[in-house]
C-alpha cells in the first residue's frame, strides 16, 4: 500500500500548493477514506483522465458556493451560477493542480500523463472509472470544504 | 484582480503583466455582463485580437530578459510560453470556426484567468527570487 499512499499524495500536495498559490487559501486534510464507487458528490465536479505507470482518475469535488468563492478570488468579481466561464476556471485549475502531481510522480520515477478536464455539475453522479477502489480526500479551507478522490485501476511500475 | 505580490521588482515585466490582468479582467467583465452577444462581440474581438499580440511581446521581453540573467529555468519557462500560445491559436481557430459561440468565448475566458494568476503567481514569482537571491550574473 506504500505506493497507493504515495500517489494519493502528490495530489494532495499538488492541491494544497495551488490552492496556496492561487488562492491564498490554506487547506486542512481529513481523514481519508477508501470507497467502492467514485461519487461526485458535490454540486462542481471536474474529472481528469490519468495515464501512463499510474492509469485511473481524479475527481475534484466542489460545493456550488465555494466554487463561486474560487473563482472570485481568482477574477475579483462577484460570480452568480455555474456557467461556462466559471467552470473553465475550475477545469483549468484542476488542469494546473493534476499537472503538478504528475511532475511530483514523475520525479518520483512513475510517469503520469493527465486527459483534459471534464465538468460534471450536480450532486452524487457516480463516475464510471473501472477502478476497483477510490480513495477521498475531504478538505477544509476557509471558504469551504470539498474533495478530491483519486481511484487508480493499474499501477505498472 | 492584479495585486501587488504578484510584482518580481523588474518594471518591465510587473507593468506588462498589470496590462495583461486588466485586459483580462476587461475581458472578462464583458464576457460575463448582461449584454446581448452581439454587443459583446465586437468587444471580444478586438480584446481577444490585442491579447493575441500583447501575449507574443510579453513572452519575448520575459524570455530575452531571462537570458540576460541566465536564469536557470529559462528554457523550462519558455516551454510553458510556448504551450500557451498554442492553446491560444487553438482557441482562435476554433472561435474563428464557430463563429465566435458565446460558449467558447467563455470557455476561454476561464482558462485565461486560471492560467495568468497561476502563471504570474507561481512560475513568474521565481524570476523575482532568482533575482532577489542576488544570483545575477550580468
Amino acid at each position: 500500500m506504500q505506493l497507493k499512499a504515495d500517489y494519493v499524495n502528490a495530489f494532495y500536495l499538488a492541491t494544497q500548493e495551488v490552492f496556496k498559490q492561487m488562492l491564498d487559501v490554506e487547506t486542512e486534510l481529513g481523514q481519508p477514506r477508501a470507497v467502492e464507487d467514485m461519487l461526485a458528490g458535490k454540486e462542481a465536479n471536474v474529472l481528469i483522465g490519468l495515464t501512463g505507470d499510474i492509469a485511473g482518475s481524479v475527481l475534484y469535488s466542489y460545493p456550488q458556493k465555494m466554487a463561486l468563492e474560487m473563482v472570485k478570488i481568482l477574477s475579483g468579481m462577484e460570480m452568480e451560477e455555474l456557467d461556462v466561464f466559471v467552470t473553465s476556471a475550475l477545469g483549468e485549475m484542476a488542469n494546473i493542480i493534476s499537472g503538478n502531481a504528475a511532475s511530483f510522480l514523475e520525479k518520483a520515477g512513475l510517469k503520469c500523463n493527465i486527459f483534459p478536464p471534464q465538468i460534471i455539475l450536480g450532486e452524487h453522479k457516480t463516475v464510471s472509472v473501472a477502478a476497483q477502489k477510490a480513495i477521498v480526500l475531504p478538505l477544509k479551507t476557509n471558504i469551504g470544504e470539498f474533495e478530491v478522490s483519486v481511484a487508480v485501476k493499474n499501477q505498472t511500475k | 484582480m492584479w495585486k501587488e505580490k504578484y510584482r518580481i521588482g523588474v518594471e518591465l515585466i510587473d507593468e506588462q503583466h498589470k496590462e495583461l490582468f486588466r485586459r483580462v479582467t476587461e475581458f472578462i467583465k464583458t464576457v460575463q455582463s448582461q449584454e446581448s452577444w452581439e454587443k459583446k462581440l465586437v468587444h471580444v474581438q478586438e480584446t481577444l485580437e490585442f491579447m493575441k499580440d500583447y501575449v507574443v511581446i510579453h513572452f519575448a521581453d520575459e524570455e530575452t530578459y531571462q537570458a540576460e540573467i541566465a536564469y536557470p529555468e529559462r528554457e523550462k519557462h519558455q516551454a510553458t510560453h510556448e504551450q500557451f500560445k498554442a492553446e491560444i491559436e487553438k482557441y482562435v481557430a476554433k472561435l474563428n470556426d464557430d463563429g465566435y459561440n458565446e460558449e467558447t468565448v467563455k470557455e476561454l475566458g476561464g482558462r485565461l484567468l486560471a492560467w495568468l494568476v497561476y502563471h504570474v503567481a507561481g512560475d513568474d514569482q521565481k524570476i523575482g527570487r532568482y533575482v532577489a537571491q542576488g544570483k545575477v550574473v550580468k
